[in-house]
């Protein structure tokens, strides 16, 4: 089908104004969340804004049909590539398919469709008494369907867990074209866990179109702590002790020098321009544990080295506290024209390690790295601070940025905690999975979509895919047993 | 690797009456890939076994031919109490694991019935969540990291050991809860938690059914975020029990005003008493039966639970058979029924009349369990899901041969 043909049939299908098609339309949907350079960009097909499930399974099936691959987008605020039209064909755009479309005090749960920004569903459930708890830092501009496809965390995941926790149900158009329920309002449906399956599959399995979510009672009190440190090591080991006394903080986030150096000037967050690291403490519950929880967390900090604890219990002065660390990314073009936004996972007891490690990376290539993190759960954020326009620093900053996932993956740690792999991390992935890993990861995918035209070229290496995978298990079989499944 | 006081499988397991032809106990992880290869070659239909508390459980098998035993396959694999993380062998025992974690001052906070037997890989199988759900994470919010060995003979892995991370698809929760059907779990990373500090349990009985739903609505709507919470019939009365943990102080305070909320007398248990009350508890619900018993788990959304719970409630006044057990979690909905129709002449009919009407009201009823002659042609996990075709083709991709518990899973997977 050529490309006025295609056109035609996705305007028949969405109307005019549901397909855009110019390269000047389609540039934007070019890029996604990620760093330029370190994500490659590619242009789609089309890109189509389908309104409701019907038109969602009506372009997959004619994408199946031409052999075009569909990949599904939410805001584009993904840092991993995931909603890059890699090979091109169709971006499915869910942004206009944004209803709240009920929402249950009595069974706490809302049906959402994937278009619903994050924080607009908390703040359409909180007269309600509820929240919904994955709260990632692009809130304000992330949809549902794109944290679903992430298994997106944020602050609040160290207590309340991230997307997956949160999801009861989806409503899915799967590769075949077909539309069903996977979960629901009742737990104990029968069969395989298709829900937990589809969240954080990064499109590569189905493209949801609702969302049944579980809310969360809004807690009784809400504190928010900060406490400065003289050394990384110190404010490390005040996490450490906090955990390890049996206190989960709803949030425990830790912010370096460098981060406070380009947050306090503008943002006036209160932190101590003479730390070397602050840790923000959130904790919350009913009042009466709260209080004695800020007693015995101001305790530990202070006999862990801290030089300054305070405790912010009005609205206005946590939200003070928090704004610093929600806005230290845009703060960093106050220290440099870019920065490249890593993420990673190691056991929380190797983050003092990991820090030093991080240090010498940025000596050794000659960057700033800044570093804001979720401590509570050992997932750093290092902020590889450049300019693109400098000759060899996209070179340097990809070059620090394979050893820091180098280093966290030989110590156990993890290649993403919430931002994904896409295409980002997908040469990475055999760090950590063995190709039989993969194979049984490749069983997934196939089990969904037998020709992989759901977001291609994403999660597996390069070429990984495309059949040769069903191969690859019957080769292993092969060699081992003599065996050729089916 | 094998601790070396896990006990052999004492005797040869029965599934729904089926005697496999032989029973192996492999001695690590790749002899158990190389024998499920070698089953797949002769087509000989595989029993994964842990601590054998959970067999009753699925569809009776197709066939059965071979038992494999995970007992040899368990211990500690790396525990860092720092980390709150902790990797076990999957034959590993609860009552093994909760020792190790108890001298940490650390739990895995999950209901185990027959802790003394069961196996953490044994409960990936089931996926069976306990009292427990209303208000703690179940295992499907801990497991972090899985391995498994597959009938192509492989040994896999998935997750890793770290409490938050996307890398991969989520196969651990794909394994949760599928019954052995896709590989035999060999080793578990979970995270763990701090044991509260304090642990009690209110319980108040009322001589109504209606009585004890409002209460017990008034409890789940209050500022106590119950870690369980059930609705229960005792004797001929109904009962409300809440359990509570937390820090030392607010814990009493919450017992307390729960006890007000439930009026009148009030029972309480704290500490070892309180986890050995939800344990008796947790056993009734266990999917086990002598021979007689029939449990049923009917599902519904947390909004129309109470109306199931009374209809159940009238059908089994008139049913005449031995009501061991009703109990419904005000916030998940669920409610679940320990009964037996010894006395009836036709017990089986009876049962299947149970199970119609429960079904008409519910959104699906799962039969626990239930004497295999009943089961026989029966899809015990109720309701054929609308994505049963993509459940089928992920058997195809991991089992192809079809000699993980072949028959037993949904929709005869």
């Amino acid at each position: 089908m050529d490309q006025l043909a295609l056109i035609e049939r996705l305007i028949h299908i969405v109307g005019p104004n549901g397909v855009f098609h110019r390269p000047s339309d389609l540039i934007v949907y070019e890029y996604d969340g990620s760093v330029d350079g370190a994500v490659e960009t590619a242009r789609p097909s089309a890109v189509t804004l389908p309104t409701t499930t019907e038109q969602v399974a009506e372009i997959v099936r004619l994408a199946r049909d031409i052999n075009l691959p569909v990949v599904a987008r939410g805001a584009g605020t993904g840092l991993s590539g995931g909603a890059v039209a890699q090979q091109g064909g169709i971006i499915i755009a869910l942004t206009r398919m944004n209803r709240i479309l009920d929402i249950d005090p009595i069974d706490r749960t809302a049906l959402v469709e994937p278009g619903v920004i994050n924080l607009e569903l908390s703040e359409a459930t909180l007269p309600s008494g509820f929240f919904f708890a994955p709260d990632p830092s692009s809130q304000r501009a992330c949809t549902i369907g794109g944290n679903v496809a992430e298994n997106s965390g944020g602050p609040h995941c160290l207590k309340y867990g991230v997307t997956t926790n949160h999801i009861l149900g989806l409503e899915v158009v799967f590769p075949d074209g077909r539309v069903g329920w996977v979960g629901g309002h009742a737990p104990g449906g029968a069969g395989y866990d298709l829900t937990a399956a589809l969240v954080g599959s990064e499109g590569l399995l189905g493209i949801v179109t609702k969302a049944l979510v579980r809310l969360t009672p809004t807690p009784e009190a809400t504190t928010v702590m900060l406490g400065a440190f003289p050394t990384v090591e110190e404010a490390s080991m005040a996490v450490t002790r906090i955990i390890g006394a049996g206190i989960l903080p709803a949030a425990l986030e830790m912010m370096d020098a460098l981060t406070i150096k380009a947050v306090e000037p503008q943002y006036h967050a209160g932190y101590p321009m003479d730390a070397a690291a602050v840790l923000l403490i959130e904790i919350d519950g009913i009042t009466e544990d709260v209080r004695s929880t800020e007693a015995e967390i101001e305790q530990i900090c202070r006999e862990s080295g801290a030089t300054t604890v305070r405790i912010a219990t009005t609205k206005s002065e946590r939200d003070l506290l928090w704004k610093g660390r929600k806005m230290a990314l845009a703060a960093m073009g106050r220290l440099s024209p870019n920065y490249y936004l890593h993420d990673t996972v190691v056991p929380r007891t190797k983050l003092p390690g990991t820090l030093s490690r991080v240090s010498e990376i940025s000596t050794d290539f000659g960057l700033e790295i800044a570093n804001v993190f979720h401590a509570g759960d050992g997932n750093l954020h290092p902020l590889i601070l450049f300019d693109r326009h400098k000759p060899g620093d996209v070179e340097r900053v990809l070059g620090s940025s394979k050893e820091i996932i180098n280093y966290c993956v030989e110590i156990g740690g993890a290649l993403s905690g919430e931002h994904g792999i896409g295409t980002e991390k997908r040469d990475y992935i055999t760090k950590v999975f063995s190709s039989d890993d993969l194979a049984a990861m490749a069983g997934l995918k196939n089990a969904f979509d037998p020709t992989s035209y759901f977001n291609p070229d994403k999660f597996f290496p390069r070429g990984y895919m495309c059949g040769e995978v069903r191969a690859l298990r019957s080769q292993a079989m092969a060699q081992k047993y003599g065996i050729y499944p089916l | 690797m094998a601790s070396t006081h896990s006990k052999l499988v004492a005797s040869t397991p029965i599934i729904d009456g089926l005697m496999p032809a032989k029973v192996v106990t492999p001695a690590d992880p790749q002899e158990l890939a190389s024998i499920l290869a070698r089953a797949a070659q002769e087509g000989q239909a595989v029993a994964p076994i842990g601590g054998g508390t959970s067999l009753a459980l699925g569809n009776v098998p197709e066939r059965l031919d071979l038992a494999v035993s995970l007992a040899n396959i368990s211990g500690v694999i790396s525990y860092e109490p720092t980390d709150l993380t902790l990797s076990v062998w999957a034959g590993s025992r609860f009552d093994e694991i909760n020792k190790i974690l108890a001298e940490n001052g650390q739990t895995l906070p999950i209901d185990v019935a027959f802790s003394d037997r069961a196996t953490i890989g044994g409960r990936i199988a089931t996926g069976i969540a306990g009292p427990r759900r209303s208000g703690s994470p179940t295992l499907r919010d801990l497991l972090i990291g899985v391995s498994a060995a597959h009938s192509s003979g492989t040994v896999t892995k998935a997750g890793g050991m770290v409490v938050k991370n996307v890398t991969g698809f989520d196969l651990m929760r794909v394994y949760l809860g599928s019954l052995g059907t896709l590989g035999v779990v060999l080793s578990a990373n979970l995270k763990v938690l701090p044991v509260g500090r304090r642990d009690i349990t209110v319980s108040g009985t009322f001589s109504n059914l209606e009585k004890a739903i409002e209460v017990a609505g008034k409890i789940r709507e209050s500022r106590v975020r119950a870690v369980a919470l059930e609705v229960f019939r005792s004797a001929s009365d109904w009962s409300v029990a809440a359990r509570i943990e937390g820090r030392e102080t607010t814990v009493q305070l919450l017992a307390d005003e729960t006890a007000q909320t439930l009026e009148g007398d009030v029972e309480s248990f704290e500490g070892e008493a309180s986890e050995s009350w939800w344990n008796v508890f947790s056993e009734k619900e266990a999917p086990t039966t002598n021979g007689e018993d029939v449990v049923l788990r009917c599902s519904t959304r947390p909004r129309c639970g109470h109306g199931l719970l009374k209809k159940l409630s009238i059908a089994l006044e008139e049913f005449g058979g031995t009501v061991d057990h009703v109990s419904w979690a005000p916030v998940i909905g669920t409610t679940t029924l320990r009964c037996s129709f010894n006395d009836d002449e036709n017990p089986r009919s009876k049962f299947l009349a149970l199970r119609d009407g429960a079904m008409a009201a519910a959104e699906n009823v799962t039969v626990l369990a239930a004497p295999p002659e009943w089961k026989a042609g029966m899809d015990i996990w109720g309701a054929t899901p609308e994505t049963i075709d993509v459940m089928r083709a992920l058997k195809e991709q991991f089992d192809p041969a079809r000699i993980l518990n072949p028959g037993r899973f949904v929709g005869g997977i």
